[in-house]
C-alpha cells in the first residue's frame, strides 16, 4: 500500500524535499492552493498590469513556492510598493506566440530556457534583455544571451546503480555503451538534448567537437543502444525505472537523480562527469507592460543568496557561481553550478538547438522506432 | 410490441425535440473542431495537399503507419482467438456461470488504461514477479524482455481489447440455436465436424464484427504503446501527439488524424456491407 502511494508521489512529483525531510503531501498541496489562487486573480485583470505589478509565469508546482521565497520576497523587501504575481500555468511556446501576436501581453517575466530564447527572440516574440540594468557579470558568459539570461542550471547526468556490478560503476558515456562490462538495462529520455551528446561522447568525440552535432553518428550510436534501453517520455517515468530496478544506468535530470539517491538510500547515484548542463532563463514577452521593474526584478534574482536558497528548496543549480560560496560541501555536491561540478560538464549547445531542435527530435524518434 | 412512437405518430416530433440539445452539443463540441482539423490538414503550413503527399514520400510517416497496422492486426488476431474461446465457453455454461463470467469480463472496463499499463510494467519488468518466478523455477537464466518493447505493447493492447472481442462474439453466439449442433451430432458428425461445419460458419458475422471493432480501436491506441513500448514503438496516435505538442507540425499531425478517421470510417462502411452493424452491437 505504501509502495503504491510512493509510486503515485513519484509520478506526480509532489514530493517536496528540504534537507532530507519530506513534507506531508496534504500540507504541500494546501500551500500550492493558497499561493496559486492569487495569480489567477491577477490574470483576470490584464488592464491593471502596470509598473507596480509584475506577472511572473513559471511551470507551477514546487516552483511557485520556491521562487516566491527565494526571489519574489527579497525583491519586494527592497521595493515594498511593488507587487509580483506568480502564474504557474507555464509559458509554452505556443502560448507565448499567441499572446504576443494578439497584442494583449499580460505576462512580464517567463521561466524558460536559453535555447528557446534564441529561437523565439529572432521571431520578434521577445524583448531584448536590458543589460544596462541587469548585471550579466553575475553569470557565466554562456548564460547571458540577447533575449534571455540564465536563472538556474540543470543538467542531464549519468545515473547508475551502485550495486549491480560488484562495486564497479560507470563513469563515462563510453561505459554506458559498453554492454559487456556493464550489462543491464539503460534508460534515456526520448528527447535529443543530452541524449545525442552522450552518444557522441561515447563514440569518442571531445567536448569542443560535439557541436554542430553529427546527427548520423549520434543516431547510429543509439541504434546500437536501443535494444538495451528504454527511452522514457516523462522524466518521472525514467526516475521510477531506476528506482524500481528496471533500469541500471543511463541519463537522468540532476533534480531527479538527487531524490532518487535519497529514496534508494544510495543504491542509485550519479556523476557530474560528462553531464550536459543547460540554462533555464528569464525571457520577457515582446510588449510586456512592466517596464524598468522587469529588469530590476531579473537583476535581483541573480543575487547569490536567493540562488543558493533555490538549490536547497527546489534543487535548482545556482546560475551565479558566487552562490556556491554560501553553500557547504554537502549542498555543493548536488549543485550543478558549483565550479568544480560545472567544469566536468559540457555546456549544452543552445545555439545549435535553437535552430535544430525540431528536426533533431523527429530524427531521434524515427531512429528509435525503426 | 408496438413502441410508443408508433402508436402515437405525433410523439415522434417530441422525441426529436428531446434529442435536440444533445445533437446541438455534439455538433458544437465535436463536428466544429473536427472541421477545423480537416481544414488545418490542407492549409498548414501552406494550402494544398502537401501534407497528404507525405503519406507516400515520408519514410518516417510510413514507418509509423506500418507499425500501427502490424500491431493492430496482431492484436486483432490474438484477441479474436482468445475471445472466441472465452465466448464459446460462456455460451456453453449455465446461466449462473454465464453471469459470473460476464462480470469477470466486464471488470477490467472499470480500470483505466493508464493504471492497467502501469500494472503490466510492474508485473512484467526485468525484476518483476513474472520474471522472478520464471527464474526461480529455473526456466530462464536472464529476465525475458516482456515490456518496454513491441511484445509489451501487444500484451497490454490485447488485454484491453479482449472484452470487446468477447462481448461481441458472445452477443453473436447467443443468437445461435445450440440445437443445430446437437442435430449435426445426431446425424453422425464428429464434435470437430459439428463445430467446423455448423457452429463456426454461424459465428462468421460475430468474427467479422469483433475483428473490425478490435482493429479499429487498436489503430488509435496512445497510452499503452507510449508506456509499454519503451519509447521505441511509435504508433500513429503518439506520432500525431508528437507533431502537435513537440515539433509543432500541425498540418502533418492533423493530416494523420484525418487519414486515421477516414480509414476507420472506411472500415466501418466495409463492415456494414457484410453484416448488420446495428444488430451486431446490440442496437
Amino acid at each position: 500500500m505504501s509502495d503504491y502511494r510512493d509510486r503515485l508521489d513519484d509520478i506526480e512529483q509532489f514530493v517536496e524535499r528540504t534537507e532530507g525531510k519530506v513534507y506531508p503531501r496534504r500540507i504541500f498541496l494546501g500551500m500550492c492552493a493558497v499561493l496559486g489562487l492569487a495569480p489567477i486573480g491577477a490574470r483576470l485583470k490584464p488592464a491593471m498590469a502596470d509598473q507596480s505589478e509584475l506577472v511572473l509565469v513559471n511551470w507551477g508546482g514546487d516552483a511557485i513556492r520556491g521562487m516566491k521565497n527565494a526571489w519574489v520576497d527579497p525583491y519586494l523587501k527592497k521595493y515594498p510598493d511593488r507587487k509580483v504575481a506568480i502564474d504557474g500555468t507555464g509559458p509554452s511556446t505556443s502560448r507565448i506566440r499567441l499572446m504576443v501576436q494578439s497584442g494583449k501581453v499580460t505576462w512580464d517575466v517567463m521561466d524558460r530556457n536559453l535555447h528557446t530564447a534564441l529561437e523565439l527572440g529572432p521571431e520578434g516574440m521577445l524583448e531584448k534583455m536590458d543589460y544596462s540594468i541587469i548585471d550579466k557579470s553575475k553569470v557565466r558568459p554562456e548564460h547571458a544571451v540577447e533575449w534571455g539570461i540564465g536563472n538556474y542550471i540543470y543538467a542531464m547526468v549519468l545515473t547508475y546503480n551502485t550495486k549491480k556490478w560488484g562495486g564497479e560503476v560507470p563513469t563515462s558515456w563510453k561505459d554506458v555503451w559498453d554492454f559487456k562490462k556493464f550489462p543491464g538495462k539503460r534508460a534515456f529520455r526520448r528527447e535529443p538534448d543530452g541524449v545525442l551528446e552522450a552518444a557522441l561522447m561515447a563514440d569518442g568525440v571531445p567536448f569542443d567537437k560535439i557541436y554542430p552535432i553529427d546527427m548520423k553518428r549520434a543516431l547510429d550510436m543509439h541504434k546500437k543502444m536501443k535494444e538495451h534501453a528504454i527511452y522514457y517520455n516523462v522524466i518521472a517515468d525514467g526516475q521510477n525505472a531506476f528506482r524500481n530496478g528496471e533500469a541500471h544506468l543511463g541519463q537522468l535530470l540532476n533534480t531527479r537523480a538527487w531524490p532518487l539517491k535519497q529514496d534508494t538510500k544510495g543504491l542509485c547515484d550519479w556523476t557530474w562527469n560528462q553531464g550536459i548542463s543547460w540554462g533555464a532563463c528569464w525571457m520577457v514577452p515582446k510588449g510586456a507592460a512592466g517596464g524598468k521593474a522587469i529588469w530590476e526584478f531579473i537583476n535581483s534574482t541573480l543575487e547569490p543568496e536567493g540562488q543558493a536558497q533555490l538549490l536547497k528548496t527546489n534543487g535548482y543549480g545556482p546560475v551565479n557561481p558566487e552562490a556556491s560560496k554560501l553553500l557547504d560541501a554537502e549542498w555543493n555536491a548536488i549543485n550543478p553550478g558549483d565550479p568544480a561540478n560545472y567544469a566536468k560538464m559540457l555546456p549544452g549547445g543552445i545555439a545549435w538547438y535553437a535552430k535544430n531542435a525540431t528536426t533533431a527530435r523527429q530524427e531521434l524518434i524515427d531512429a528509435l522506432s525503426s | 410490441m408496438l413502441s410508443l412512437a408508433e402508436r402515437r405518430p405525433t410523439g415522434r416530433t417530441a422525441y426529436w425535440l428531446i434529442m435536440l440539445p444533445a445533437v446541438a452539443m455534439l455538433l458544437l463540441i465535436y463536428l466544429v473542431p473536427l472541421a477545423d482539423v480537416l481544414l488545418t490538414s490542407v492549409t498548414d503550413p501552406k494550402p494544398g495537399f502537401g501534407n497528404y503527399a507525405m503519406l507516400f514520400t515520408s519514410s518516417s510517416v510510413q514507418r509509423a503507419l506500418l507499425t500501427t497496422l502490424r500491431i493492430a492486426a496482431i492484436t486483432t488476431a490474438v484477441a479474436l482467438l482468445l475471445g472466441y474461446l472465452v465466448a464459446y465457453a460462456m455460451r456453453a455454461a449455465s446461466s449462473r456461470t454465464q453471469r459470473f463470467m460476464l462480470f469477470c469480463v466486464l471488470l477490467p472496463f472499470w480500470i483505466s488504461v493508464l493504471v492497467r499499463s502501469f500494472a503490466w510494467l510492474t508485473l512484467l519488468r526485468g525484476s518483476g514477479p513474472v520474471n522472478n518466478a520464471l527464474m526461480a523455477m529455473g526456466l530462464i537464466d536472464e529476465p525475458l524482455a516482456l515490456v518496454r518493447n513491441e511484445t509489451g505493447v501487444l500484451i497490454g493492447m490485447i488485454h484491453v481489447m479482449l472484452p470487446y472481442a468477447i462481448l461481441t462474439l458472445y452477443a453473436n453466439m447467443r443468437g445461435i440455436d445450440i440445437g443445430l449442433v446437437a442435430a449435426a451430432r445426431s446425424l453422425g458428425a464428429s464434435r470437430l465436424q459439428a463445430f467446423r461445419m455448423v457452429f463456426l460458419p454461424l459465428t462468421r458475422p460475430g468474427l467479422i464484427g469483433a475483428g473490425t471493432l478490435v482493429f479499429i480501436l487498436s489503430l488509435g491506441f496512445y497510452v499503452t504503446p507510449a508506456l509499454l513500448g519503451g519509447g521505441k514503438v511509435l504508433m500513429i496516435a503518439e506520432y500525431v501527439a508528437v507533431q502537435i505538442n513537440d515539433t509543432l507540425r500541425w498540418g502533418l499531425g492533423t493530416m494523420l488524424a484525418t487519414t486515421l478517421m477516414i480509414a476507420v470510417l472506411g472500415a466501418l462502411w466495409a463492415l456494414s456491407r457484410v453484416v448488420d452493424v446495428k444488430r451486431l452491437f446490440g442496437a
